[in-house]
């Protein structure tokens, strides 16, 4: 049981990772109707953006992540005018191919800059983590929890109760009838690229001290925050939160009691399931809508 | 005083021309109404009005200054507010929310004036009072009309267009919809109200233009339309007679 219960602890904090790119895939889906396949390098470049400000220019580590994460809102502005705004008008499959495009773009500039050698960055405490029970809960998990749930409810705080999150709700609901209530839903969309972008560059910079920093990080983690995208419900905020914990917990239990090497596969396992039994996913959107 | 203007306006959608060269006005204080069948052109003449139509030549005026080309939301907030058919109605915001957004295009404004103005459109439209808290989705076709008529009032527009209100609706609820649009103008609004149900409009209306495939085929008071036989026949069926 002991184990058991630490390893729920360690797959909920995989899984809050995967919840956080999750929900930047939700929301520009939502937003913009666009599935962003450059969200994982987004925590890519997030996690960089703190190797520079922490390791680079030694500035203290919450600053530097406070600074990276508003750089990553200003780079989703420009990530969508690069992808999004030019192709907006001709339908969903150019925007994807465009974002394809600027992920592979993104990996190979960070190529260049940084080489293929992994970056190492501490973790947020210098404590290891505390015992609790029977489970220890390590420093770096329990603070991709903790900040996880904080997003959560800032993002309910944003979303269910500003006028701005009820602009761009609706937006995400009706962008023709947002703007002739004169909603500006231009600036409502880049604010859900800059949200997004803050959001996946901010999942990177808490699973740093956990993976390393490589070019390489944001493929997996994208891909498998897109299955918990499937596996909650496609364009589900809360199927996007409760996909992204159940695939971290069952790939870490996967890895643990049945096999290590196929760790990234239970997840992938686990969304084939789903696509042949649920395919609505957990929370029942359904994808011909979204389309 | 002409508050609105139309001068042979134009519009495409692909390689149609939807409306032909049409001139419609609309006076300060008054209900125009446009008829016409399906196809003839009446939606896309709202939709021109509010920007959402790509390829429109000829001119636009309200109160005597051009908004062609304009965006959508830049001639919201010159004043035209626009109610789409369908009612449009956000449907995981609650009543209280749409409505409350539908005074998007007036800057901030402070929450008690919010709630006053929100207060008076419940006034208006008493039942929306007790389902402020519900979903647009769970709404019948006629509080659906309700929500989206008092979120185009938000807007304190200078024009208000309706686009087909009655569409979908129990007769009763037609009723009530059209003393509601009545209601508008006696508060000062000018609303120029698109619709099928011919003699509902021109119940309420000041004058109306019967529009043929993109062409305004005839215009006049309520009076001279009903006493036209070839409108009479072609485009206010039996309805006319009554």
């Amino acid at each position: 049981m002991a184990i058991f219960l630490q390893l729920l602890f360690t797959g909920l904090g995989i899984g809050a990772i995967y919840a956080l790119v999750a929900l930047g895939f939700v929301l520009l889906i939502r937003a913009a109707s666009v599935v962003n396949f450059g969200q994982g390098q987004f925590s890519m470049v997030g996690a960089y953006l703190l190797v520079v400000c922490f390791n680079v220019l030694g500035l203290p580590y919450l600053l530097s992540m406070l600074i990276a994460v508003i750089l990553m809102a200003g780079f989703g502005v420009l990530f969508a005018g690069a992808t999004y705004w030019p192709l907006r008008h001709r339908g969903g499959l150019p925007v994807i191919i465009s974002t394809i495009g600027a992920s592979i773009f993104l990996e190979n500039i960070v190529l260049v800059l940084y080489g293929p050698s992994p970056e190492v960055l501490p973790g947020l405490f210098d404590s290891p983590g505390i015992q609790v029970g029977p489970v220890f809960m390590d420093s770096q998990y329990l603070s991709i929890l903790v900040s996880a749930t904080l997003l959560v409810i800032l993002q309910y705080v944003i979303f269910e109760k500003t006028l701005l999150g009820k602009k761009l709700q609706a937006t995400s609901q009706d962008k023709e009838m947002a703007s002739l209530l004169g909603i500006p839903v231009a600036m409502m969309i880049l604010i859900t690229f800059a949200y997004s972008a803050a959001l996946g560059g901010l999942a990177g910079m808490l699973v740093a001290p956990v993976l390393f920093v490589s070019v390489g990080m944001g493929g997996l983690i994208a891909l498998k925050a897109f299955a918990a995208n499937i596996i909650g419900g496609y364009g589900s905020i809360p199927g996007a939160i409760l996909g992204g914990l159940a695939l971290g917990v069952a790939e870490t239990m996967g890895a643990s009691y049945i096999s290590v090497p196929y760790k990234d596969a239970f997840a992938f396992f686990m969304l084939l399931m789903f696509l042949m039994v649920r395919p609505q996913g957990l929370f029942g959107e359904k994808i011909s809508e979204k389309a | 005083m002409k508050l609105l203007e139309l001068r042979t306006l134009t519009a495409r959608y692909g390689a149609g021309d939807v409306l032909k060269g049409i001139d419609i006005d609309v006076d300060e204080g008054e209900i125009v109404a446009l008829l016409g069948a399906n196809g003839a052109g009446k939606s896309t003449t709202l939709r021109a009005i509010s920007g959402l139509v790509p390829h429109v030549a000829g001119d636009i005026l309200l109160g005597g200054k051009s908004i062609l080309g304009q965006k959508t939301e830049a001639i919201v907030r010159l004043g035209i507010s626009h109610v789409p058919e369908g009612r449009r109605v956000f449907p995981g915001l609650t009543v209280r929310e749409n409505i409350v957004l539908g005074a998007s295009n007036r800057g901030r404004l402070s929450r008690a004036a919010m709630d006053r103005e929100v207060g008076e459109k419940f006034e208006l439209f008493p039942d929306l009072h007790r389902l402020r808290d519900a979903l647009g989705w769970t709404l019948s076709g006629g509080q659906l009309q309700m929500v989206a008529v008092a979120r185009g009032l938000m807007a304190q527009p200078r024009v208000l267009l309706l686009d087909e209100p009655s569409l979908g609706l129990a007769p009763l609820i037609v009723q009530q919809v059209f003393k509601i649009i009545a209601q508008i103008r006696e508060r000062g609004t000018t609303v120029l109200l698109v619709e099928q149900n011919a003699h509902m409009a021109l119940s309420v209306a000041d004058r109306g233009y019967v529009l043929e495939t993109g062409r305004v085929l005839v215009a006049g008071s309520p009076t001279a339309l009903w006493e036209d036989p070839q409108v009479r026949a072609a485009y206010l069926g039996g309805l006319a007679a009554g």
